[in-house]
This record gives structure tokens, C-alpha cells and sequence, in this order.
């Protein structure tokens, strides 16, 4: 068994009940929209009914990326990125036909990123898609002699490899951390911490904009979103992060700060995604097509959160 | 035992390697009808085949048979065993000699044996998500048999992934949009060609308001 689970997982306290609470939270949410929906049937319902199957497969797969063997959690963390990636790509108009052959470098980058995050090579980790990757993509652009409107291509294909690759990677990273003494819940605990937050800050934002949201925030990208929404999941998810902060080696301070990074990196994830969507006259919210689809709406909160957070902590504790 | 092996090709092998490229199926549960029937569809790459036959349910797999060119994929032995071993495809001479059977005859004795067939009207593989003039050769099938149904399907995407003439397959999202049985209303064949010609582009309309509504 051991081949396929992480040892440390089963005495480790906090990461148990973090993993509890996420399942209850799931299972209460499950049973009252249920409940909600023989009462008051609707559209509304069916609308928050939906969100909770999609968050049940997202927390199946960060708490099975938790609590199996490191190796599996990397390769499921690529595939996040991988398909991330693909849709952002598919979606993309700012790429040219001419440039097909340049996205397999961009697919190439993915396993490299992930290897080094697993053998924990952080020089070469942060450098390697801002830095190699951003002047290798424009060079065989250069090198396939397409000129027409190169510049696009030269910008779009490393912006879409650092918010689809170099952000998720991040999460990775975290398993790659070294211990700490004193700290039991380790990048693991991190890591439940960052994708806990940033998930309910989604929920937490929705929620507060949809009781008390009268102020639009950015009405041109996001209709829905509000400033009682925004400043409510902020709070929310402040006083959460200070109440979950045993995931983490954090003092009561940072650990506040900690939240907010994760609210704010959150909601301009969420905005640059619906950006992308509204430029090629795609909808703010929703999969495309029920049931497929839709990574990037799942990665797009963590995609600005993920780094931000990791920064924070790397730069306190282990740099 | 040749059962065996086309459907642990298409079932296991290529249904994993198609989600991994990202095709996403919609309307599968259209592919639910008893043989014989006709698949039709619009034609980019060579990927189309196998996103038909891997999202057919197994029972149909093994009687259901893509139509190949023999001059194409019937070149070599090698090619020829994988048509018909791993593929279930079968393969028509387009340039035929004298004696030998016509497609025609051939896709109908299938059919008549409760097989069903893929088919792609468009002739080779086209420009992507462009519809090009459907060929005679489906309104003739479907003339002589008009009791037999066809499944309309319209595939975005798979242009891009695989394009014809290029041999480095790129991932992108693609998507086969698969509609409801159809019968020919018509008997005359171009008016046939047309109906079934119509039903596909139904199928891009709905694919593509769905893609951006």
C-alpha cells in the first residue's frame, strides 16, 4: 500500500481533519440544495446543484493529490495544467494556424516544469517557463519564418504557458517543500490550505454578491461580481484562513495576511479568465458544454492565487 | 479473436489516446441504435474514423465498418491487416478493374448482413469546418435501401489536430456533435445527397451555437 499512499498521511492530524471538514462541508451543501430544490424547484438551484457536483470532483482530486504518493499528485497536477492549457489554446483567436507546431513546445514545457518542481531544482523552477521558455517559444517562431502578425504569437503562447503551467506548478511545488521543524502538516498542509481558501473564496464571494451585491465591481467583464461580494469573501476568507492556520506554520498575522493574498489573487484570476471568455464572445460563467470542459473555469481563481501564495510562504519559511 | 482485438484497440487504446487530445463526444447516446444504419460525416483528418468507432458502444463496434480507399490504406499487407484486424474497416477500390465487385454491391451486402457503415460523403478529407459537396454515393445507398437509417454527425476541430498532409499531431480541444437517427424522405438520389447534406449542417449549426452562444 505504501507504494501508492504517503506514509506520513495517516498520523498526520491536521491534514485528517481539514480533509473531514472539506467532506462535510460538501455533504451539507449537497443535502441543502437538495432539500432547497423540492422546495423551491428552479433554475437557481439547478445552478448551485451544478457548482457542487463540479466542487465534489475538485475535492476528490486535490484530496486524492494529497494523500497518495507524491509521484501521482505531480503527474495529476500536469494533466491539470495539460488540459488547462489545451482549452486556453483551442479557445485562443490570438493563434495563428501557422503556429501549431510551436504549441508542441509549449506541451513540451509541461513534464520539464513538473520534474523540476518534483526534484525541487528551485532556481532553475522559477526560471525555466518566464525566462528559457519565454525566449525559446519567440525563437522557433523566428526560426518557422512566419512573419504575419508574429508579435501576437511571440506574447500570447508564453502568457498562456506561465497562467496554465507556471501557476499550477506552484501546487506541486508545495509537496516539494523541505520540513520544517515544528510544522506537522508540511506542503501538504499548504497545499489543502491555498486550494481550500481559494475554493471557498469563490463560494464565499458568490454568495455575499448574490445576498447583499448592489455595486458593480468591473460590469464590463464580470456582470455578476460586486464589491459586497468581493469585501465579504475577502472577510470570509480571512477568518477562515485564521481559523484553519494549523495547515500551516503561520502566526495569527500572517496567516490573515495569508488569506487576503488568497481572496485578492483569487478574484483576478477569475477576471483575467472571464476577460479571455468575453473577447472571444464566450459567456462569463459555465462550462461549455455540460459535463466536459470547463478547466479553465476551475483553474482560473487558482491560477493567480496558487503563486502568490506560494511566494508568501516560500519567502517567510523556506528561503 | 479478431473481436478481441478491435475492441481493446478502440475501446481501451484509442478512447484513452482521443481524451487525452481533448475530443469531446456530444450526443453519444444518439450512437444507440441496432445495425445496420449508416454513420455520415464531415471529413478533416485522420482521426475522424477512430473518434466515430471509439464512441460506439461495444456490441456495435465489432459490426460496424468505416469504408476505406484500397488504393490508400490497402497499399501493403501491413497496411491491409491493420484495416482489417485492428480497424474493421473495409476497403473499396475506387479505380476497379473489370470483374471485380462494385462499392456499391459491397456496402450493400454489408448492410444487408445487419452490419452497419461509416461513411464520409465528402470524399477526402476537406478544408476544416468547411462543408464541402457531398458525392453521389450515399443518395445511391440509401435509394435502394430507404428502411435503413443514418446517423449524422459533424466534427470541429480535428482539422487542426491532424490536418491533412501533416504528420505532427498537436492537442487541441475538438468535438463530434452526433444527431438522431434520420430516414431518407426523398428517393431521388441528388435529392437524398441534399436531405443527408442538410442534416449534417444541422448538426454544425448546433455545434457551433452550442460552442458560442
Amino acid at each position: 500500500m505504501n507504494y501508492f499512499f504517503s506514509n506520513r498521511i495517516i498520523e498526520n492530524q491536521e491534514v485528517q481533519s481539514i480533509i473531514l471538514l472539506i467532506l462535510g462541508i460538501l455533504v451539507f451543501a449537497s443535502v441543502l440544495f437538495f432539500i432547497m430544490g423540492k422546495i423551491y424547484p428552479g433554475n437557481k438551484v439547478r445552478e448551485l446543484q451544478r457548482r457542487t457536483k463540479s466542487w465534489w470532483i475538485m475535492a476528490t482530486v486535490f484530496i486524492l493529490a494529497t494523500i497518495l504518493h507524491p509521484v501521482i499528485s505531480f503527474i495529476a497536477f500536469a494533466l491539470l495544467s495539460f488540459a488547462g492549457l489545451r482549452e486556453l489554446a483551442s479557445i485562443s483567436k490570438n493563434i495563428r494556424p501557422e503556429d501549431r507546431r510551436v504549441i508542441i513546445w509549449c506541451y513540451v514545457a509541461i513534464p520539464i516544469q513538473y520534474f523540476l518542481a518534483y526534484k525541487g531544482f528551485f532556481n532553475f523552477f522559477i526560471i525555466f517557463i518566464p525566462v528559457i521558455m519565454f525566449i525559446w517559444i519567440p525563437f522557433i517562431l523566428v526560426i518557422r519564418g512566419f512573419t504575419v502578425e508574429i508579435g501576437r504569437s511571440m506574447s500570447v503562447l508564453p502568457a498562456q504557458l506561465m497562467f496554465t503551467v507556471f501557476s499550477i506548478s506552484h501546487l506541486a511545488y508545495l509537496l516539494s517543500l523541505p520540513e520544517l521543524s515544528g510544522f506537522n502538516a508540511g506542503g501538504r498542509g499548504l497545499l489543502l490550505f491555498v486550494v481550500f481558501l481559494t475554493e471557498m473564496n469563490d463560494v464565499f464571494q458568490f454568495t455575499w454578491g448574490k445576498l447583499f451585491g448592489r455595486h458593480k465591481i468591473i460590469e464590463k467583464i464580470s456582470p455578476n461580481k460586486t464589491w459586497e461580494g468581493f469585501i465579504g469573501g475577502l472577510v470570509t476568507t480571512i477568518v477562515v484562513a485564521y481559523l484553519i492556520r494549523f495547515l500551516t506554520p503561520f502566526h495569527t498575522f500572517e496567516s490573515l495576511i495569508a488569506g487576503a493574498i488568497i481572496a485578492v489573487g483569487g478574484f483576478i484570476g477569475d477576471v483575467i479568465v472571464s476577460a479571455i471568455k468575453r473577447d472571444i464572445g464566450l459567456k462569463d460563467t459555465g462550462n461549455l458544454i455540460p459535463g466536459h470542459g470547463g478547466i479553465l473555469d476551475r483553474i482560473d481563481s487558482l491560477a493567480i492565487a496558487a503563486p502568490s501564495f506560494f511566494y508568501f510562504v516560500y519567502n517567510l519559511y523556506y528561503a | 479473436m479478431r473481436w478481441l482485438l478491435i475492441i481493446l484497440f478502440y475501446k481501451v487504446f484509442v478512447q484513452l489516446f482521443l481524451r487525452i487530445i481533448g475530443v469531446k463526444w456530444i450526443g453519444i447516446k444518439n450512437f444507440h441504435v441496432p445495425p445496420p444504419y449508416i454513420i455520415v460525416s464531415n471529413h478533416n483528418s485522420h482521426l475522424d474514423t477512430m473518434s466515430i468507432m471509439a464512441a460506439l458502444p461495444i456490441k456495435q463496434l465489432i459490426k460496424t465498418h468505416p469504408v476505406a480507399a484500397a488504393d490508400y490504406f490497402g497499399k501493403t499487407s501491413f497496411t491491409r491487416f491493420l484495416s482489417r484486424y485492428v480497424l474493421n474497416a473495409i476497403l473499396i477500390n475506387r479505380n476497379r478493374k473489370e470483374g471485380d465487385p462494385s462499392p456499391m454491391e459491397i456496402m450493400i451486402r454489408f448492410l444487408d448482413m445487419g452490419h452497419g457503415l461509416v461513411l464520409f460523403p465528402e470524399g477526402s478529407r476537406g478544408e476544416p469546418e468547411e462543408l464541402q459537396v457531398f458525392q453521389k454515393g450515399i443518395g445511391a445507398l440509401l435509394s435502394r435501401r430507404p428502411e435503413i437509417p443514418y446517423i449524422p454527425i459533424f466534427m470541429k476541430g480535428m482539422g487542426r489536430v491532424l490536418p491533412k498532409g501533416e504528420k505532427l499531431l498537436v492537442p487541441f480541444d475538438s468535438y463530434l456533435a452526433i444527431g438522431p437517427k434520420c430516414y431518407a424522405k426523398q428517393h431521388e438520389v441528388t435529392l437524398i445527397v441534399k436531405e443527408v447534406e442538410e442534416s449534417v449542417r444541422l448538426q454544425r449549426e448546433f455545434l457551433l451555437h452550442l460552442l458560442n452562444p
